[in-house]
C-alpha cells in the first residue's frame, strides 16, 4: 500500500500543474508597466461597431474610437472579442475591466454597470427576407423570430411578443442571426438600427420592416463602482475626440464605406482559393491556436488522466473515492458549461482574471482528462491480478510494480482509446471559441461576419479540421507502431 | 538447524467463510515440505499468507524470526527473501525472458544491470533455458514458462521458495522438466514449501508431507508415514483416491 505522503505528492503535482498553466498563460498578458493596462471586451461581430478586417485586426466605430481614446488618455488595453452576452457577464464577474460593444444604455443595465457618456444614438428595428412577403409585425403570429442573446433588441422583442404572438429563437452573433432569417429559418430579426442597416448595405439580403423603436444610446460600461479611473479616462477622451472631429471622421469612415473596403472584393470572395489567399494569415493563426490547444490539451489531459486513473486502482478507499468523484464530475459536465464556469464563473468567486487560453486548457485538461482517467482505470483493472501478485512476491513495492509491470501492459491496451481521445480533443477545441479564443472555428465565424461567405468559409474550415485529424491519426498510428509493440 | 517458518494458530476468513481454522506449522532450514489435500481445503490460501499476498485474520507468522503480522515489519524486505512460483506462471508478457528474471534485482537496487544480466543468464542456464534469454514469454511452452518463473524467483536469492501447484497447468510431458528443476533446488538445500498433486515428487523429495482438509492440517509426517500409514480418515480417503488411479 502506498504511503500518505505519496498521495499528497500526487495531489500537489496536479494542483501545481493547473496553477502553472494559469501563471504561464497570465504572464503573456502583461504589457509595459508605465501606462495602466486594462482588459476590455467587445463583441465578435457587430459591424460597423466592431468586426475583423481582412488583416485580422478588429476595426469599427467602437474599435477606432477606443484606440483613439486610449492613445490620448495614455492607457493600454488587451482586447477580448467574445460573444456579447459572455462579455457582458465577464465584466460583472471581474474577468474584464470594461465592455465596448454597441451596448445600449438601459435602466436595468444601469443597476449593475456604470456607463460612460452616451456616444451613439440607436433604435431597434426588425428586418425580414424580401422573399418572405413579410412587411409588418402583424404577420408574425405563430412565426419564429431570431434574436441575439442578451441584447437590448432581444429584450424589446420579448416585450412585444404577446402582442404579436411570435415564437423566438436565439443566436450568439449577429451574422448567424441574419443568415437564419435570409435562409427562411426565422421570419424576422430584431437588431439595432445602425448595425442592421450596415449589414444590409453590405449585402445581407434583408429588408427593414419597422421604424426604429425604443430609441436609446450606446455606452462604454464598467462594473458598477469598479474601474472608475478607466471610465473617467474614457469620458475625457471621448469629449476630446468629439470636439476635434476625430469621432465624426471615424463614424463617416464606416458608414460611408463600401463592403469591399473591409471585406475584400466580390471576386476574391467567390472562389475558395481567393478566400484562402485573402484570409491566409487568419486561417494560419486559427490553425496554430487550435493546434496549440490540442497539443497542450492532450499533454496535460494525459498526465492528469493517468494520475486520476491510477488513483482509481490503488488499494486505498480515499484515493478511489477521489478518483471516481473527479471522473464523475468532469465527465458529466458539458465542455461548454465547464469552460464558461472556469472562465466567467470562477473569476467572480476568486477575483482573479483567468486568460481565455488558460481557462481553455484547464477545461480540456479536466474534461478530456476525466475520459482518459476512466479508460486508464479500466485498462489497468483488466491486467491480470496475477501480474501484480508476481511483482509483489518478488519484493517490488506497489509503486514500482504498478510502473514497471502493470502500466506498460495496461497502456498497451489503452492505445486505441488514447488515439480516439486525442481526436476528440482536437474537435473539442472548437467549443472553446465560445470563451473568445480565436481558434479555427472562431476564425471561421469572424471571417464570415465580414464577408458573409458562410458556405465557402465553413467548407474550408471543415477541410482544415479533416486534414489536422488525418495527420493526428497518422501520427498516433506511427507512435503506436513504434512504441506499442514491445 | 534454524527455524525458517513458524506459523501459530493462523486463521483466515473471507467474509463468513473461514478457510483456515487454526494452522500451526514449523519449517526448518533446508527442509522440503509438500502440502496435499482436496480442492478448496485452503492450501493456496495458506501459502499466500506466508508472504502476505493474503492478510491473515488472526494468528502469527514468523519468517526467519521476523513477525509478518507486526506493523513495523517491512513486507517488501521479507518478500525479497521468499520466492514464489504460481500455477499460471504469471510471467511479465511485455518483457523478455531475461528481463523477467532481472527486473526485480535491478529495480530494487540489488544488482547493476550488467550483474543482473550475468546472474540472469546463469539462472536461465541452471533451468535449461540459456538459449531463450531474448525470447518473449508467449514464445515459450508451459514447461519453459514455469522454469523461467522459477529462475525469476531465484534472482532475488531467496532462502525460502513457495510453489503453488507449479505443474498443474502443464501438459503431462512437460511436468518432468519442471519437477527436475525443483528437485535440483531441493538437493542444493533450498527450504521449500510445495503445494502439489504430484505424489511421486512428494515421495522422493519431501522431508515432510502435510495433509490439508477443511482448513485444518489433518495429518503430518514423513512421506512414508503419511502415504503408507495415514491415521486421519479424510487423509485415508484422499490418498486412496489419488494413489490408486
Ligand atoms: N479471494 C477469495 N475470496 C473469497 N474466497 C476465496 C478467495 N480465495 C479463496 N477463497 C476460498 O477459500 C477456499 C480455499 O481456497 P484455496 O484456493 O486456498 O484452496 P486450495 O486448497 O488451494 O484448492 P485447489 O486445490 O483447488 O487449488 C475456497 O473455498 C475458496 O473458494
Ligand atoms: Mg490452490
Amino acid at each position: 500500500m502506498m504511503k500518505k505522503h505519496t498521495w499528497l505528492k500526487f495531489g500537489t503535482l496536479i494542483v501545481t500543474m493547473l496553477l502553472g498553466l494559469v501563471v504561464f498563460s497570465a504572464t503573456n498578458v502583461h504589457a509595459d508597466k508605465k501606462e495602466p493596462h486594462y482588459v476590455i471586451t467587445t463583441d465578435t461581430t457587430y459591424a460597423p461597431f466592431e468586426f475583423q478586417a481582412q488583416n485580422g485586426q478588429y476595426v469599427g466605430i467602437d474599435m477606432d474610437m477606443l484606440r483613439a481614446i486610449a492613445k490620448r488618455e495614455h492607457f493600454t488595453y488587451k482586447l477580448v472579442p467574445i460573444a456579447f452576452n459572455s462579455g457582458a457577464q465577464g465584466v460583472l464577474s471581474g474577468q474584464f475591466d470594461a465592455i465596448i460593444a454597441g451596448m445600449t444604455i438601459t435602466p436595468e443595465r444601469q443597476q449593475v454597470y456604470d456607463f460612460g457618456t452616451p456616444y451613439y444614438k440607436t433604435g431597434i428595428i426588425a428586418a425580414a427576407s424580401p422573399k418572405s412577403g413579410i412587411t409588418s409585425l402583424n404577420q408574425l403570429r405563430g412565426k419564429t423570430v431570431a434574436l441575439k442573446t442578451g441584447t437590448g433588441s432581444a429584450q424589446y422583442a420579448l416585450s412585444i411578443q404577446k402582442k404579436y404572438g411570435f415564437k423566438v429563437t436565439y443566436f450568439n452573433d449577429s451574422n448567424t442571426m441574419y443568415n437564419a432569417v435570409a435562409l427562411g429559418n426565422a421570419a424576422v430579426a430584431f437588431e439595432d438600427d445602425p448595425v442592421m442597416k450596415y449589414a444590409i448595405k453590405n449585402g445581407i439580403k434583408l429588408k427593414i420592416i419597422t421604424k426604429p423603436a425604443n430609441a436609446g444610446q450606446y455606452g462604454f460600461a464598467v462594473k458598477k463602482g469598479q474601474n472608475q479611473e478607466l471610465l473617467a479616462k474614457f469620458n475625457a477622451g471621448y469629449a476630446a475626440i468629439k470636439k476635434d472631429g476625430t469621432y465624426d471622421k471615424i463614424v463617416a469612415k464606416y458608414l460611408g464605406a463600401k463592403e469591399s473596403t473591409f471585406a475584400g472584393s466580390a471576386k476574391e470572395n467567390n472562389s475558395l482559393i481567393g478566400l484562402l489567399k485573402q484570409n491566409k494569415d487568419q486561417f494560419i493563426g486559427g490553425i496554430i491556436k487550435t493546434l496549440q490547444l490540442t497539443v497542450f490539451g492532450i499533454i496535460f489531459a494525459t498526465i492528469f488522466g493517468v494520475l486520476i486513473g491510477v488513483l482509481a486502482v490503488v488499494p486505498n478507499k480515499f484515493a478511489y473515492g477521489l478518483s471516481s468523484t473527479i471522473i464523475y464530475i468532469f465527465r458529466g459536465l458539458p465542455l461548454l458549461v465547464l469552460a464558461f464556469f472556469i472562465y466567467i464563473g470562477l473569476p467572480s468567486l476568486t477575483g482573479t482574471k483567468i486568460p481565455a487560453i488558460a481557462a481553455g486548457l484547464i477545461t480540456l485538461t479536466l474534461n478530456e482528462g476525466a475520459y482518459i482517467a476512466a479508460f486508464v482505470a479500466g485498462g489497468l483493472k483488466s491486467v491480470d491480478v496475477g501480474q501484480m501478485e508476481a511483482a509483489r512476491s518478488l519484493g517490488l513495492p506497489y509503486r514500482k510494480a504498478m510502473l514497471k509491470v502493470i502500466m506498460p501492459q495496461g497502456i498497451k491496451l489503452m492505445i486505441p482509446s488514447f488515439v480516439n481521445q486525442f481526436i476528440i480533443t482536437l474537435k473539442d477545441t472548437s467549443i472553446l471559441s465560445a470563451i473568445g479564443i480565436i481558434e479555427l472555428t472562431q476564425t471561421g465565424t469572424v471571417i464570415i461576419s465580414r464577408n458573409s461567405q458562410g458556405f465557402r468559409v465553413w467548407f474550408l474550415v471543415a477541410m482544415m479540421y479533416l486534414i489536422m485529424i488525418t495527420l493526428l491519426t497518422f501520427l498516433a498510428k506511427w507512435a503506436d507502431k513504434k512504441f506499442g509493440n514491445n | 538447524m534454524a527455524t525458517k517458518v513458524k506459523v501459530t494458530d493462523l486463521h483466515k476468513s473471507y467474509g463468513d467463510n473461514e478457510v483456515l481454522k487454526g494452522i500451526n506449522l514449523e519449517v526448518q532450514e533446508n527442509e522440503v515440505v509438500v502440502m496435499i489435500g482436496p480442492s478448496g481445503s485452503g492450501k493456496s490460501t495458506f501459502l499466500r499468507t506466508l508472504n502476505k499476498l493474503e492478510e491473515p485474520t488472526a494468528g502469527s507468522i514468523a519468517i526467519d524470526g521476523i513477525d509478518l503480522t507486526a506493523k513495523e515489519t517491512n513486507l517488501n524486505k521479507v518478500r525479497e527473501n521468499i520466492g514464489m512460483v504460481f500455477q499460471h506462471f504469471n510471467l511479465f508478457p511485455h518483457l523478455t525472458v531475461l528481463e523477467n528474471v532481472t527486473l526485480a534485482p535491478v529495480e530494487l537496487g540489488k544488482l547493476t544491470k550488467d550483474e543482473a544480466n550475468e546472474l540472469g543468464r546463469q539462472l536461465l542456464a541452471q533451468v535449461g533455458l540459456a538459449d531463450k534469454a531474448d525470447a518473449k514469454p508467449t514464445q515459450l511452452s508451459g514447461g519453459q514458462k514455469q522454469r523461467v518463473a522459477i529462475a525469476r524467483a531465484l534472482a532475488m536469492k531467496p532462502s525460502i521458495m513457495l510453489f503453488d501447484e507449479p505443474t498443474s497447468a502443464l501438459d503431462p510431458e512437460m511436468v518432468g522438466e519442471v519437477l527436475k528443476v525443483m528437485r535440483d533446488l531441493a538437493e542444493d538445500g533450498m527450504t521449500m514449501i510445495v503445494v502439489t498433486h504430484e505424489m511421486g515428487f512428494a515421495k522422493q523429495v519431501a522431508d515432510r508431507v502435510v495433509f490439508f482438509a477443511d482448513g485444518y492440517i489433518r495429518e503430518e509426517g514423513t512421506p512414508d508415514a503419511v502415504f503408507n500409514n495415514p491415521q486421519d480418515p479424510r487423509a485415508q480417503d484422499f490418498l486412496n483416491k489419488v494413489l490408486n488411479v
